[in-house]
Parts: structure tokens; C-alpha cells; sequence
């Protein structure tokens, strides 16, 4: 009991993951803000093969930079992230996109969930609460049926299934490391989550619309999208991981 | 029949020595160029065996010619499945390559500027 006391004074160390692909405009400001956290808070850049600056500005950041020489897509970078973060015995392992639209000042929350309440997965929601982000309509309707499908398959109730604003654990983040989905991370990885037996959390958190760029979704593509994606978690229920 | 045998030959003749190049000139490795010698030999036992023909017909019932083109679009699907495991085999090897050398070069860098501080 006196160790377990020791153990929850001394200070968490987190590795803060931010997959990048040509985010220029906005990685500075947010490794920025991930370093504006203070102690304990590592901002660990992925630049996954970007065709811009990327690299050098999150290097002259401070930021510690994992340059991928191929692309690999937003599951392979981020799992190159846990890697990193197990090799480097890291406590927890906070997912944060690379365009500025999650709120790094609410990473302390998910933490602190994350912790208190002996979780494995912490997700950063935009739905719980009515926040001042705006999501289109079709995107709601399609992150709801996904969500749907998720409740209905494996008994998750998580309503922002495709956020990618998430806190994990140390043992989820070994788990992920070894085995991550790779062509719809977010929704698919829930499903691995739900095998692997993992408690799972939402919290609600504001975002932000994206501040450059544009989203890798578009509503056109959208209905495709939702179709490939439940396909490809319809398949991960019957992976042998 | 005889010319016949003569163009069937010829085919698995061609068949065998450009596998046998590939082989060489290091384009096909050995374990994939297995299944392609396997089918120059079959076609040169055909081509010097011709009354195996009508005994495969009696064996297996295919006396048509869209017969013999569906067990040649069986072997076709095969073949392109197989690509297709190695392929997905490749491209996870090579996801974790590109991984590992993205984590060994931020090690060489932090160890270069330790060294220079």
C-alpha cells in the first residue's frame, strides 16, 4: 500500500504523439502548446514523410522528431509514436492530430481520467457535451452509425468514434505497439480495444475547426468512406490478434 | 497432332528459359520461380506425351475447351491471391522497416548532439 502511494506522488511521464503530414502552418503552435504543459509532458512529432517544412520547424520547436522516410499513413505514424514511447518507458501515451483542432490544454484531464479511474483508453469527445465545434451533418450521421455499429458489435458506448484526441495507457500503448490497425486507426482500433478487453472512457472536450488545410475527409467521399470503414472493423471482429 | 506438339513444346521452352533468365538475372526469385518451372515441365510432358490428353478427359470428364479455360482461370485466381498474401506480407515488413529506421534516426541524431554539446 505505502508503494502504490509512492508510486501515484511520483510524476507521470507522457509522451504527447502528433502524427504530422504537411502541417507546417500548424505544428509550431502545437508543439507549443503541448510544451506549455509543463514537467512530464513530451511532445513526440511523427513527421510522416511530409513534402514541406514539418520536420524542421517541430525540430526547431524542440520537439523530439521521428522522421518516417516513407509515408505511412496516420496509424503507422502513430504507432512508430508508441513505439518510441514503450522503448522509452513512458507512463501514458496522449494522441494529438497535428492541425491544431484538439484542445492540448484538456490532455491533463484525459490524464487525470485516465489514472483515477484505472482506465486504458481515454477519448477526447466532441458530442457529449454541446461544444462550439461544428461538425457537418453528414459527418455526424456517418460517426453515428459507426458508433452504432461499434455499440451493437462489441457493447462500447463511445459517441465520437472517430476522434483521434485519446490518452492510453501504458499496457494499451505495448498492445498498439505490437498490433495497430492501419487504414482507419481511430474507429478500427476501438474494436482491437474491445478484444484486448480494454476499459474505455469519453470525455467531453471542445475542438476547434481546423485552422489550415482540409479535413482528410470530405463529404463527398464520406458515404465511401463509412462503408469501407465499417467493412474494415467488420473484419476486425473476426482478426486473430 | 506432330506440329501441334512441335508449338506446344516450343511454348514450354520459352516458358522454361525465361524463368531460368529471370532466375539469373536475380528478377525472380527461386521460391516463386518454383511454380513456373513446375508449369514449363508440364507443358513439355504434354508436348512429348500427347496421349495424356484424352487420358486427363477420361480422368477428370473435360472434354471441352471451356473446361480446360475454367481450370485455367482457377490457376489464374490462385496465382493472384498468392501475389496478393505476398504482397500484404511485403508491405508489413516493410511498414515495420520504415519504423525502425525513423526511430534509429532520431537515436543517431540525439547521440550526435550530445557529442557535440
Amino acid at each position: 500500500m505505502r508503494v502504490l502511494r509512492k508510486n501515484e506522488k511520483m510524476k507521470k511521464r507522457v509522451a504527447v504523439i502528433v502524427p504530422a503530414y504537411n502541417e507546417e502552418n500548424t505544428i509550431g503552435s502545437v508543439v507549443r502548446r503541448i510544451q506549455a504543459l509543463g514537467e512530464g509532458y513530451d511532445a513526440i512529432v511523427v513527421n510522416d514523410d511530409s513534402s514541406d517544412r514539418t520536420f524542421s520547424i517541430a525540430h526547431q520547436e524542440g520537439a523530439t522528431v521521428i522522421d518516417l522516410p516513407c509515408n505511412l499513413g496516420i496509424g503507422g505514424a502513430v504507432q512508430t509514436g508508441f513505439l518510441y514511447a514503450l522503448r522509452n518507458a513512458y507512463d501514458a501515451c496522449v494522441q494529438v492530430d497535428g492541425d491544431g483542432q484538439h484542445p492540448t490544454e484538456k490532455i491533463p484531464y484525459l490524464l487525470k481520467t485516465l489514472f483515477e479511474e484505472d482506465l486504458d483508453i481515454v477519448i477526447g469527445s466532441r458530442f457529449i457535451e454541446k461544444t462550439g465545434y461544428d461538425i457537418s451533418f453528414m459527418r455526424r450521421i456517418g460517426i453515428g452509425i459507426i458508433s452504432l455499429f461499434l455499440k451493437i458489435f462489441t457493447g462500447i458506448s463511445v459517441k465520437d468514434s472517430t476522434s483521434g484526441f485519446r490518452a492510453i495507457n501504458a499496457r494499451a500503448a505495448r498492445l498498439f505497439a505490437n498490433n495497430y490497425p492501419q487504414d482507419y486507426p481511430e474507429p478500427e482500433s476501438l474494436i482491437f480495444a474491445h478484444k484486448y478487453g480494454f476499459k474505455i472512457k469519453e470525455v467531453p472536450t471542445e475542438m476547434t475547426n481546423r485552422l489550415h488545410g482540409i479535413s482528410s475527409i470530405t463529404p463527398v467521399k464520406s458515404g465511401y468512406y463509412m462503408i469501407k470503414v465499417l467493412l474494415a472493423m467488420f473484419i476486425d471482429l473476426f482478426k486473430k490478434i | 497432332m506432330l506440329r501441334m506438339q512441335i508449338f506446344v513444346g516450343i511454348i514450354s521452352l520459352v516458358l522454361f528459359a525465361l524463368t531460368f533468365e529471370f532466375i539469373r538475372k536475380k528478377i525472380l526469385r527461386e521460391e516463386y520461380s518454383i511454380l513456373w518451372l513446375f508449369t514449363s515441365l508440364s507443358i513439355a510432358i504434354l508436348s512429348l506425351w500427347p496421349q495424356m490428353v484424352p487420358l486427363i478427359s477420361k480422368i477428370t470428364g473435360f472434354y471441352y475447351v471451356t473446361a480446360l479455360l475454367l481450370v485455367i482461370t482457377i490457376f489464374l485466381v490462385a496465382l493472384l491471391m498468392h501475389f496478393s498474401i505476398v504482397i500484404s506480407k511485403i508491405k508489413d515488413v516493410n511498414k515495420e522497416l520504415i519504423q525502425r529506421h525513423g526511430l534509429l534516426e532520431l537515436r543517431i541524431r540525439e547521440m550526435e548532439q550530445k557529442k557535440s554539446s
